[in-house]
């Protein structure tokens, strides 16, 4: 019983891995925690950010929401492609700092929603910083569902919601 | 850090603190003569069947000269009525069945105990009261209807505004002489209101009355937290611009960081016995895992360790486990860790695919929480070992953040089956769902305060 649980846990592992690289550039699991804790204080700030200006062609082309599927934090290929320029951008532009929102859709709760939403958030700095961008230009925040884009409860309202959104400084 | 005794008071929303008098100097409280045999306890509440005692509660007789434009006598009656009858123990009458001339004894001599038991009562609580200009003195006295025998009488005296706590400190005296266990009636709720973009904290007698303001932090504030002893309440505030977590002293109603690690610092939880705080931390990697906080000390203790997310941590009453939810089964379930060995088990199984949101009974034998059945949330009740499956809110809309009176009888949660969101209250078993939030704004999140101390 213990060895098919066990077999079973590794299987989930590997099954869990594989799905948070999904992606086909080399990158790894973003999800796992590693060595002692790290217990710096936050330093945000995040009140200096800009949100993106919808005028400006260059940016908001650049700049888009990264969508996420429910209940995951992986990076789909459509991400991938929205931080691949996300990426070249900022190595050109290396005085300015970027900043990840995680965000959630409404359905879950609020607590479980603010962990998801970080682990979004990080999952696409991690991907930034695979690429080649110094970490201490990426901040991350969660806002797991307090920050909706659309309302309503459809399904294409959700999808909107699920995201990772950029904010510059 | 200074931990006051509470001496929580209505807060006047922007303008601080009222002078915090304290409910003995301004109630003047006198005890009767009490029944001169030692008080028998009429309702076993531990029994598993207990069954409820008819009590009729009259509207009261006002024996002063000013006139009672607030309808004090109904309304005083109605508050204890209404407290008696949530208690799950009585089962309340309804006066209008009798004549009102016939409800309007207050003393021995007075009350017409024939009439009584034509409607089946064996107890009932008589209240009599006096206005003078913004001050109200109230005499009220509990009789056996079956023996026509006096109980036990209280007199109070405060202001006009303080009628809803003195019926409530008198519906406890009921509850405590007829079962020998403290009532909950003089307990508050916490909660978040959604103010336009952002969260603000409230707090509310546990029935919805005495509504008040405890936060002014134009940001995003979350999941209160109540001390065991109702002295401080911890959250999660978004107003330095992380989710940090805040402590507030409820007397003072000052607040101070203890938490602003990188990533969330967030759901937290007290200690049974007040020394640590349970919570999530997501720092450098965003892997949300449960730490506990030692409040004095600041110093972080990790509870879990695993690539899953964990988050929401719920404390057993005797301090040993953490019950708290995981997906590193795939989706939200609810799981245990021993504090010491840090061991984990998992408590819930089948039913659903996404558990969240566990509140462990003080009492110990129940872990209430959130899950979703037919694309629901609802709230469900299990054993700690997972067992004795119950759901006990179904069939409308959307009910989460379920939180126990510390006394593991009642619980509070929010629901939107009105279409908004908003606060209830009920019984252990399910049982008297009853709403107590009302008007505009979306509210989350309710944690209850802990017993008064006297």
């Amino acid at each position: 019983m213990q060895r098919t649980a066990k077999t079973l846990m590794v299987c989930i592992f590997i099954a869990a891995l594989a799905s948070s690289m999904a992606c086909s550039k080399k990158q790894t699991a973003p999800n796992v925690a590693t060595g002692t804790p790290e217990l710096e204080e936050a330093d945000l700030g995040a009140g200096d950010f800009k949100a993106i200006d919808p005028n400006d062609p260059v940016l908001s082309a650049i700049f888009k929401n990264i969508p996420f599927n429910y209940d995951q934090f992986s990076l789909t290929p459509q991400a991938c492609a929205i931080l691949d320029n996300v990426a070249e951008w900022m190595k050109s532009n290396t005085a300015k700092m970027v900043l990840i929102e995680g965000h959630c859709d409404e359905r879950g709760t609020n607590e479980y929603n603010l962990a998801l939403g970080d682990r979004r958030a990080n999952s696409a700095k991690t991907y930034l910083m695979q690429l080649g961008v110094d970490a201490a230009r990426i901040y991350t925040i969660s806002y797991g569902e307090e920050r909706p884009l659309a309302v309503g409860s459809t399904e294409a309202a959700w999808a909107k919601n699920r995201r990772g959104e950029f904010k510059l400084k | 850090m200074m931990l006051t005794q509470t001496t929580y008071w209505p807060v006047t929303a922007r303008t601080g603190v009222r002078r915090a008098t304290g409910l003995l100097a301004s109630l003047l409280c006198i005890l009767f003569l009490t029944s001169p045999v030692a008080a028998k306890v009429y309702i076993d509440i531990n029994a598993p069947a207990a069954t409820s005692v008819p009590i009729i509660v009259p509207p009261f007789q006002n024996s002063g000269s000013q006139a009672d434009t607030q309808k004090l006598s109904s309304r005083m009656a109605s508050i204890i009525s209404a407290d008696l009858d949530f208690s799950g123990l009585f089962r309340i009458i309804d006066p209008k069945l009798l004549n009102e001339s016939h409800l309007r004894g207050v003393t021995q001599s007075q009350i017409k105990w024939d009439s009584l038991s034509v409607v089946g009562a064996e107890a009932i609580v008589t209240g009599i009261f006096s206005i003078s200009s913004n001050r109200i003195e109230v005499e009220m006295r509990l009789f056996d209807a079956v023996q026509g025998r006096f109980i036990m009488g209280k007199k109070y005296n405060g202001t006009l505004d303080e009628h809803r706590q003195i019926c409530h400190r008198f519906a406890n005296e009921v509850f405590r002489e007829l079962t020998g266990s403290p009532g909950i009636f003089e307990t508050g709720i916490a909660y978040v209101m959604r103010t336009g973009q952002n969260k603000e904290l409230y707090y509310c007698d546990y029935d919805g009355g005495n509504l008040r303001r405890l936060t002014t932090f134009d940001s995003l504030t979350l999941s209160p937290c109540f001390s065991p002893d109702a002295s401080m309440l911890a959250f999660t505030s978004y107003r330095a611009g992380n989710p940090d977590l805040y402590l507030m002293d409820m007397a003072s109603k000052r607040t101070e960081k203890i938490s602003s690690k990188k990533g969330v610092n967030i759901s937290p939880d007290w200690s049974p016995d007040g020394t640590r705080i349970a919570l999530t931390l997501s720092l450098k990697d965003g892997n949300s895992e449960i730490y506990t906080l030692n409040v004095k000390s600041r110093s972080l203790e990790r509870m879990t360790e695993h690539w899953a997310t964990d988050v929401s941590p719920t404390w057993s009453p005797d301090g040993t486990q953490l019950a708290f939810v995981s997906s590193r089964s795939g989706n939200p379930q609810i799981f245990a860790l021993n504090v010491a060995n840090k061991l984990v088990r998992r408590v819930t199984f089948s039913r659903g695919n996404y558990n969240t949101s566990p509140a462990w009974s003080p009492r110990g034998d129940r872990i209430v929480y959130a899950g979703l059945t037919d694309g629901r949330f609802n709230i469900h009740s299990i054993r700690p070992d997972g067992s004795d499956y119950r759901q006990l809110t179904s069939g409308q809309g959307n009910n989460e953040d379920p939180s126990w009176s510390s006394d593991g009888r009642y619980i509070t949660f929010s629901s939107n089956r009105t279409g908004r969101r908003e606060l209830y209250i009920m019984r252990a078993d399910g049982t008297g769902q009853k709403q107590i939030t009302f008007g505009s704004g979306e509210k989350f999140d309710p944690t209850w305060s802990s017993l008064p101390k006297n």
